[in-house]
């Protein structure tokens, strides 16, 4: 009887067991399902939106590409080229072009300037301390074919040739140079990133110092006997050479300051030795003064000083301490070196230049018609010439110009004004005013207007009612 | 019509402290211009001039080497009296204290002379007790209304503030990132103004501060090359745009409120102004350089 009792109870358990384990079944497989059907939905529903997307012009299966060449056919000569852009390859022009109309040339998707954008984006990193500036203007194809090309990365040309192509100057300068330095020859990507840098500024891979030392040995004894044991490893080696090769034996700038090329740097700075070895002697112009004496002397006797020469950084507002391309060891060419700090003055040129230039172009596009008016802009300005008329450390006349006289001072350009032109000199003076006599910037203003012959009124008629008020109409 | 009447007159009295707050704006009307010495010798690009409020007009003529003093009275001008000293052959800007002393930047020996209200050389400006660097060079100067001199010292890039017997009190270093200092001023609540002429910007160091920070973004819309900046009794700023010929006037937060003048050959027209003045009477004297005249506006707020 227990027995039986016994049997009956571990049934009824197993009843219970096994409903709840079909309950349980239920349950997974109900959710099975609903996962199934929910992939399924997912599936059918993103497939369409894929499918559109990759070919949203609903092209006949394997229709892409092959089609375009259909009437491109020129084209397929460009696709036996080795290095040929992915879309192009898996024929997806579509991924650039409308086949139908677009609002840019090309039948492009996009703006020109930001189409690769689309793919590329990460090409330029955030915070970079420096970016080409073709990149940034979206111009890739200044330097890749967007199609194919012979080159690695579809580039139009190989190689420094395409570099060169833009940067001429430094083309010229490398190829001429006596003393060449072989990462530069082999290739200006060892050094320079093409889009941009995260890391330095001119495109460099990385800080001048860490990038020379990749290759230059600080801490063996020829660099150390060369640098007169001075510590440059933590300097900038860029204040004497010149990566892109030079002229001078250890591919030193071209204009070396005396002391640097015999190794005096005593001269200037503390001992190798001392805690502070780059620390200088004396400070600002003080410490030029003990070699340049007789130029500092006649400076200082000028009424009027350029103020940065006496400065915290004196001399070295204009000039390189060690070493330059530039002669007379300056910073950079005239034209840059003044427009650092007289931006006012040479923004204004290229003002003047982009007027001229348009009214060249209107003047030939009139064949005869329109004849080419006086300049708007001054050459010696224009070129940077700014020496020819001023002087950079010290003068006794106003603006620091080199002759006290205008007359004098334009004279030398424009000798006829001597003879002929309206009475200008220290004895006409000025209807305007008393203490004024009539000089050549009574009329002119040297550094331009924006008006002809640099006149500072619109119209001539304004200029010389100024004076001749009877003829003001 | 009543009701609209009475609305209007409401909106009327609500708006007037509205136009009170507002941002006050000042405007230069042409009085007349100084040309000659009492002699009738001409000035030659005067690049100085120091205003008080005892009518004096100190006047740097530049070009001649020489001080002029005039008195400057309801729109009369007096003598011009020369004083030449070999002490200050070519002053660059000029500077009056509450005594009436004068006090002259030398352009060739770059030295601050002192002279008797009368026109005696008394001694140099020399700070006494710097800290090193000992090296200054003065590129411009201002003395406050308890006499105390602040130097723009260029060569050691600080503004030297010193007692009105030279012995030094503090200094305030420039900015780390600047482009060139051309000029200092002190406003009435005894900060301290610099003209950054390549950057064209203002910077601000409030009284007792040890340091300058920008006040303005750039001017460069408004200014080409602004080297001498002071401020008038109520503490708006006036800077001269020497290569512009022209003035820049901004509130006291740096605010752009307008620009005066334009270059020219006229009165009433600059052509590269430099030093500039204003006295409590709300006169203004600007050095007409180009122009080898003084030129004086009135105030119109």
């Amino acid at each position: 009887m227990a027995h039986s009792v016994k049997k009956e109870t571990r049934r009824k358990a197993h009843r219970v067991i096994m409903r709840r384990v079909n309950r349980k079944d239920y349950r997974m497989s109900s959710r099975l399902k609903w996962l199934f059907l929910s992939g399924v939905v997912i599936t059918l529903l993103a497939f369409p939106l894929a499918y559109g997307q990759q070919n949203k012009f609903k092209l006949k299966p394997g229709a892409q590409g092959k089609l375009c060449l259909e009437c491109h056919d020129a084209f397929k000569e460009k696709l036996k080229n080795p290095f040929v852009h992915t879309p192009v390859k898996t024929g997806e022009c579509s991924e650039c072009h409308n086949p139908h109309s677009s609002s840019h040339g090309k039948l492009l998707d996009e703006d020109p300037n930001k189409i690769c954008n689309k793919c590329h984006e990460g090409i330029v990193p955030k915070n970079s301390k420096s970016s080409h500036k073709v990149v940034m203007e979206g111009n890739c194809v200044k330097c890749h074919d967007p199609h194919a090309s012979n080159n690695k990365f579809a580039l139009l040309k190989p190689g420094n040739e395409l570099c060169f192509s833009c940067h001429k100057t430094m083309g010229d300068a490398v190829t001429k140079a006596k003393f060449k330095h072989s990462p530069v020859e082999k290739g200006c990507l060892n050094c320079h990133n093409p889009h941009a840098s995260a890391k330095a500024e001119h495109l460099l891979k990385n800080e001048i110092v860490a990038l020379c030392v990749e290759c230059h040995k600080p801490d063996s004894p020829a660099f150390v006997r060369q640098h007169a044991n001075y510590p440059v490893a933590k300097a900038d080696c860029s204040s004497c050479h010149d990566a892109h090769g030079s002229n001078k034996a250890g591919i030193l700038f071209d204009n070396v300051h005396a002391p640097v090329a015999n190794k005096g740097c005593t001269q200037c700075h503390e001992a190798a030795t001392s805690p502070t070895p780059f620390k200088t002697k004396r400070a600002g112009y003080e410490l030029c003064r003990g070699c340049h004496s007789t130029m500092m002397s006649d400076t200082f006797n000028k009424n009027r000083i350029h103020w940065p020469l006496v400065d915290k950084k004196g001399c070295l507002s204009c000039h390189e301490p060690h070493a330059s391309k530039e002669k007379k060891l300056l910073i950079a060419n005239v034209a840059s070196l003044c427009g650092t700090c007289h931006t006012d003055t040479m923004e204004k040129q290229e003002k003047y230049a982009e007027m001229e230039k348009q009214e060249k172009a209107a003047v030939a596009a009139s064949k005869g018609k329109i004849q080419e008016k006086g300049a708007v802009a001054h050459s010696p300005v224009m070129d940077g010439s700014c020496l020819a008329c001023h002087a950079p450390h010290a003068s006794d006349n106003v603006f620091l110009m080199t002759n006290p006289s205008q007359v004098e001072l334009c004279g030398t350009c424009h000798e006829w004004l001597k003879h002929s032109s309206h009475p200008i000199g220290a004895k006409i003076i000025d209807s305007r005013n008393k203490n004024l006599t009539v000089q050549c910037l009574s009329c002119h203003r040297s550094h331009g207007t924006g008006y002809k012959y640099l006149n500072p009124f619109p119209t001539i008629t304004d200029l010389c009612t100024q004076c001749h008020k009877q003829y003001k109409r | 019509m009543r009701v609209l009447l009475k609305i209007l007159l409401a909106l009327a009295v609500l708006s007037l402290p509205m136009k009170s707050f507002g941002a006050e704006t000042a405007k230069l009307r042409y009085s007349q211009s100084i040309y000659f010495d009492d002699r009738g010798g001409g000035l030659k690009q005067p690049e100085g001039v120091a205003c008080n409020d005892k009518s004096v007009l100190i006047v740097g003529d530049t070009g001649n080497g020489r001080l002029l003093r005039y008195t400057v009275q309801d729109k009369n001008i007096q003598a011009g009296n020369e004083v030449k000293i070999p002490q200050l052959p070519y002053p660059i800007r000029v500077q009056m204290n509450s005594k009436g002393e004068i006090f002259g930047l030398d352009g060739k020996q770059r030295r601050i002379v002192r002279l008797s209200p009368t026109g005696e050389f008394k001694d140099y400006v020399n700070p006494e007790g710097l800290p090193s660097p000992s090296s200054f060079i003065p590129r411009s100067f201002k003395i406050d209304p308890t006499d105390r001199f602040y130097i723009l010292d260029i060569f050691s890039e600080r503004v030297l503030v010193t007692g009105p017997d030279g012995k030094y009190q503090r200094h305030i270093t420039f900015p780390k990132s600047y482009g060139f200092f051309s000029d200092l001023a002190v406003d009435p609540k005894g900060g301290v103004l610099l003209i950054d002429s390549v950057r064209k910007m203002v910077f601000a160091a409030q009284k007792d501060s040890k340091e300058f920070t920008l006040l303005t973004g750039t001017l460069k819309q408004y200014a080409n090359f602004p080297t001498y900046i002071t401020t008038d009794n109520r503490g708006m700023i006036y800077v001269v745009d020497e290569n512009g010929s022209g003035i820049v006037i901004l509130g006291q937060d740096g605010s752009f409120l307008g620009r005066q003048l334009n270059a020219g050959w006229n009165e009433g027209l600059l052509y590269y102004p430099s030093q500039m003045c204003i006295n409590e009477k709300g006169e203004v004297f600007i050095a007409d350089r180009g122009n080898s005249r003084v030129q004086i506006f009135t105030l119109v707020k």
